[in-house]
């Protein structure tokens, strides 16, 4: 948001060469949105570019230029190969993510409120945040099989840690005196957290979210990877078989996007819940 | 009404150290009285009335309003923050309705009784913004309407003042004399103003830091109603009298604070 804002800055402060295709009079986040996007495009173009060039002269079996990897993404998009692949890796996506919310807030709530069990608890997640995931797959594997359930188990292992971090940092940054505030109307432990603890937190509820999101996905994809060769790992792994590299980049490019999607929607939402938080304001003061 | 005997409490610090935040503290407030308590920072007058909002235990004595002891918060006590203590994602109607909320009054009894308390502090028209887009003095109308929606019997006021702009204060004074005037709830009302302590209270309690102690109380005769006329108050011989009074204690409290603990800096109170 403030490279959008320095953008804009710059614009109406130092361009004596206005482009002349923008139109002054629209507002100004149409025009924010507009100089992000033609950034954006331009940079992708340019990335494009190389890639197809380095495919074209140096590229190998495995790097097929960005031109042949469109052409077997629209492919890939049309087998059912893939929407069942995409399907399978889902289920443990949104089953994953969904329960680390279902745990992730209230624990995080639960350590926000209460320092000591902070005190206990801090070994544990620091344990989470930092040990690779993938060393636990076969202990996993072990305890609970190949089934979809250890799937949304590692996913929930990826994605809770950033949950429960957030929502703790939300819920500490809670200003005491609103508890208080609270308490001497005579507010139960059950009201705090639904009237004060969650709204306050829920910017960086919304922020933990969409953090974990990005976690989940890693390890959606981690787990199909090492563990059990199945759905948009398996197909990578596939077509790494084949030597089809073509086919290995459109699966990448198919969860990049994937991924890039969810983001920008937890994003949105972000914004969305908790309007009246300063970061998602704009030009909005107080008096 | 309000009778407070006895009561004491010790903090302990971090490193060990015992600190006597308030001891053997008694107090006993009238019913429709408005008490002012004035003393240093670090006297433990918002301890003091954390205790009678029964937000914080004590280590001895007792507190009890109308022959109750205090146990916890209750309906019968409601209370004004010196940072306003909004909900910033609330409305003003939502904020003035939140006290009647958690004691479960329906949705369309609560905002009416809001709407007529923020009539009341003459925010009539805000009642859709939220407490970011009010200034300083028009949010604590918002935590003086809250406070006063769920009619209390005693109106416990932490400095209420204190983080508003000189303008602001004497408004803010004025229109609270003229709605205690008019709802006659008992009030205790915490400063660190001598002239707010005089201007507004029946009675100055005065209070020392280290221990936390009652030094003394001083009657204010000041005619009632006040709200009409502060300013020829202010420049009557009694309000002046009683200010100047109030200032040579405290500065005495002050210089025997320093000769008792030359370490400490001027004006440092604590």
């Amino acid at each position: 948001m403030t490279q959008r804002t320095a953008v804009l800055n710059t614009q109406t402060h130092t361009t004596p060469l206005p482009m002349p295709q923008r139109n002054p009079q629209r507002p100004a986040w149409i025009r924010a949105l507009d100089s992000n996007l033609t950034y954006q495009i331009g940079t992708f173009a340019l990335f494009a570019l190389a890639w197809q060039l380095y495919g074209t002269y140096w590229g190998g079996l495995l790097v097929p230029t960005f031109t042949e990897t469109v052409i077997a993404f629209v492919e890939l998009l049309g087998t059912g190969e893939f929407w069942e692949a995409m399907f399978i890796s889902n289920q443990a996506l949104f089953i994953g993510f969904a329960l680390s919310i279902i745990i992730g807030v209230p624990v995080g709530v639960l350590l926000g409120r209460f320092r000591t069990m902070e005190r206990y608890s801090d070994v544990y997640l620091n344990i989470l945040l930092v040990t690779p995931m993938a060393a636990i797959i076969p202990l996993l594997i072990m305890s609970v099989g190949f089934g979809l359930l250890s799937r949304v188990i590692l996913v929930t292992i990826f994605a809770i840690v950033m949950v429960i971090v957030n929502v703790r940092a939300g819920v500490r940054q809670v200003d005491p005196t609103l508890i208080q505030m609270a308490r001497s109307f005579g507010a139960s432990e059950r009201e705090i957290w639904f009237r004060v603890l969650i709204p306050g937190a829920l910017p960086s509820i919304m922020t933990g979210l969409r953090l974990g999101l990005g976690r989940a996905v890693t390890g959606m994809v981690i787990v199909e990877l090492l563990m059990v060769s199945l759905a948009l790992g398996g197909l990578i792994l596939e077509f790494r078989g084949m030597f089809n590299g073509p086919g290995l980049y459109a699966t990448i490019v198919a969860i990049l996007i994937e991924a890039l999607l969810l983001i920008s929607l937890a994003h949105w939402l972000e914004r969305k819940a908790a309007p009246w938080a300063p970061n998602n304001q704009k030009g909005r003061g107080s008096r | 009404m309000i009778e407070i005997t006895g009561l004491g409490k010790t903090f302990t610090g971090q490193d060990g150290s015992a600190v006597r935040a308030l001891d053997n503290v008694n107090l006993s407030v009238q019913d429709n009285e408005f008490l002012t308590v004035l003393g240093p920072s670090g006297c433990g007058k918002t301890t003091m009335l954390k205790m009678i909002a029964g937000l914080m235990p004590w280590d001895e004595g007792e507190i009890s309003i109308a022959g109750n002891p205090v146990r916890g918060p209750g309906p019968d006590r409601s209370m004004v923050f010196q940072n306003f203590a909004l909900l910033p994602w609330s409305t003003v109607l939502e904020n003035v309705a939140f006290g009647l909320r958690l004691r479960g009054v329906s949705k369309s009894e609560r905002e009416d009784r809001a709407r007529e308390l923020i009539s009341m502090v003459g925010l009539t028209g805000f009642e859709t913004k939220r407490p970011g887009e009010l200034s300083g003095g028009m949010q604590q109308r918002v935590g003086l309407a809250r406070a006063l929606a769920v009619e209390p019997k005693v109106l416990l006021m932490d400095e209420p003042f204190g983080a508003v702009d000189e303008q602001t204060r004497r408004l803010l004074q004025e229109e609270l004399l003229s709605i205690w005037e008019r709802t006659k709830v008992t009030v205790v009302f915490i400063t660190h103003s001598m002239e707010e302590a005089v201007l507004l209270g029946d009675r100055v309690v005065l209070m020392s830091a280290r221990p936390g102690q009652i030094s003394e109380i001083v009657p204010v005769p000041l005619e009632r109603p006040r709200s009409s006329d502060v300013g020829g108050l202010e420049r009557s011989k009694e309000y002046v009298e009683i200010t100047a009074y109030l200032w040579e204690r405290l500065r005495e409290m002050h210089d025997e604070h320093r000769a008792k603990n030359p370490a400490a800096l001027n004006g440092a109170g604590r």
